[in-house]
């Protein structure tokens, strides 16, 4: 090839090259507008719920209790400690049976048609309507068992529904970790046991961790599984696991329905503490992540 | 005398037949180097001598290895108490994600020695794989920082401080650079004074340098076995002389 010839294909904006510059464009055009339509609702609806919530946010509104009757002279107190309490509850449910169930499945369970079976299934349970698992726990909790409309029925109703989030969080994590340690602790004399306990379970820990977190906040996001279970009205915090409690997204729902216009700007505002939980619990969860990154080297 | 006496073994990988009636004697204090073209079943063959082949669910196994009087392959073996006896390690360095000293440690309280001088194990394993005297200061820091060839020979460590008999070793040097391997290799060659030593290798000139004993597999069966200088020099299988020279594989 001479100079002159070379000298074309290398330039810019000459033939077949071009064309498939201007294909690039078009691609980044297009997957840059979706991202700006996402970015722009997801801007107005926090900016419209900023806009009605922030004004009669303080720290009255904070630290007073829900008032059944006349909403606009109470606050959240009690729904925000209801979510917390509810969270611990779930998270006492679901951390300790997830994790346990992931590693029999990814550690221990023979690789047949009935593990198959059974990862299918949890699976599956992760895609079953958050209302159906409120149904399942008035059914089970609240009646059967005879738990009533308690935090620890709203609890183990949430700890179900997020334990096959946390079961493949927690899978995903652990098949994350090579083989060659496996293989290594096994070499050394280890029993299986031994070899979960002591290289796969550390080395999956910042994965656990993380998984479960982003689990457990989207539960304290729910309303529809706790519908059946929480008490519409309730004086104070709960001080035992059998007490009527409030929660935050169901009293966002709730106040969202009455016509007081005072009262749905008290939605707003409980929204923005609910969204501040949220961010916050994402924001461990990150950290973790980021830090375990940071610091592991294989 | 406490050979190691292969009689009719056969592995199967689901229908894949890897291993086809092998018999030979692997002997006491020697090192008995494994070669053969890519998928000859080398490592399967490795791997049967402290049952990491149960590890694979597909994998069976038949036929025995008798050792001491016992059957490796017996039903009554349990597989974790022949791997404190019999160590192994791998084609890549595979140090856990902890300290140098733990991983030698880690080994040695496995096996219920966690009451002796751990610091003394520790020092006497590293000193014999050649290592302490480039990990001496560097004892609390994590293994995974140490380069290739330093991570290969503390698994080499980590393998004799628990007191093997037999240690394997599955291409120890195929992922490290000259320098490296050549550590290996002497590192082999003092190993032998001490244990029985297996040693699987892509490598002919490194088969020749370094085993007292060879054995050549072609497509899962035993084409020779005999002394390394024979099986180098005049061997009596065409196979095996196509192999070395390189004709294939």
């Amino acid at each position: 090839m001479n100079a002159e010839d070379l000298g074309e294909e290398l330039r810019k904006g000459s033939g077949e090259l071009s064309r498939r510059r201007k294909t690039a464009l078009i691609g980044r055009a297009v997957t840059g507008l979706c991202l700006a339509i996402a970015v722009v609702f997801l801007g107005l609806l926090i900016f419209d719920v900023l806009r009605r919530g922030l004004p009669q946010l303080d720290w009255q509104f904070l630290t007073t209790d829900v008032k059944g009757f006349n909403p606009e002279t109470g606050g959240v107190r009690n729904a925000i400690v209801g979510s917390v309490y509810l969270i611990l509850i779930t998270m006492a449910v679901a951390v300790p049976l997830g994790v346990a169930t992931a590693v029999y499945l990814e550690e221990f369970a023979k690789d047949n048609a009935i593990t198959t079976g059974l990862q299918r299934l949890v699976e599956n349970l992760a895609g079953v309507p958050s209302i159906v698992f409120g149904l399942l726990g008035l059914a089970f909790f609240a009646r059967l068992m005879d738990f009533g409309t308690s935090l620890i029925s709203g609890g183990l109703t949430l700890g179900l529904l997020v334990l096959p989030i946390v079961v493949v969080s927690t899978q995903e994590a652990l098949s994350a970790v090579p083989d060659e340690f496996r293989n290594g602790a096994r070499a050394m004399g280890a029993t299986e046991w031994q070899v979960v306990k002591d290289h796969v379970l550390p080395a999956a820990l910042p994965g656990i961790m993380t998984g479960s977190i982003l689990s457990l906040s989207r539960a304290i996001g729910e309303t529809a599984p706790i519908l059946f279970v929480v008490s519409s009205f309730i004086r104070g915090v709960p001080t035992a696991l059998t007490d009527g409690f409030l929660a935050l997204p169901y009293q966002i729902f709730y106040w969202a329905q009455l016509p007081s216009q005072e009262v749905q700007q008290m939605a707003a505002s409980a929204i923005i503490v609910l969204m501040a939980l949220l961010l916050t619990m994402n924001g461990v969860a990150v950290a973790i992540r980021q830090w375990s990154l940071s610091r592991r080297q294989w | 005398m406490s050979n190691i006496t292969v009689e009719d073994l056969n592995v199967w990988y689901g229908d894949d037949h890897a291993l086809k009636n092998i018999n030979m004697e692997i002997p006491e204090g020697e090192v008995t180097a494994l070669i053969g073209a890519s998928g000859c079943g080398k490592s399967t063959f490795l791997r049967c001598f402290n049952r990491m082949n149960d590890e694979i669910g597909v994998a069976r196994v038949e036929g025995s290895i008798r050792w001491k009087g016992v059957d490796l392959n017996g039903e009554d073996v349990d597989p974790v108490a022949l791997r404190r006896r019999v160590g192994m390690v791998f084609q890549k360095p595979n140090p856990f994600p902890k300290t140098v000293y733990d991983n030698i440690a880690y080994g040695v309280s496995l096996n219920g020695r966690g009451d002796d001088d751990m610091d003394q194990i520790v020092e006497t394993s590293l000193e014999q794989a050649n290592l302490w005297d480039e990990v001496e200061d560097r004892l609390d820091k994590n293994a995974l920082t140490l380069s290739g060839g330093q991570q290969q020979r503390l698994c080499i460590a980590r393998a004799v401080a628990v007191k093997p008999d037999v240690i394997l070793m599955d291409e120890p040097a195929s992922a490290l650079d000259p320098v490296s391997t050549q550590k290996i290799e002497n590192l082999i060659e003092e190993l032998r004074e001490e244990y029985t030593v297996v040693v699987v290798t892509h490598n002919m000139q490194q088969a020749a340098r370094i085993s007292d004993k060879t054995a050549h597999l072609h497509l899962g069966e035993l084409v020779e076995f005999d002394n390394t200088d024979k099986i180098f020099e005049n061997p009596e299988e065409e196979l095996t002389e196509a192999y070395i020279t390189g004709r294939f594989g």
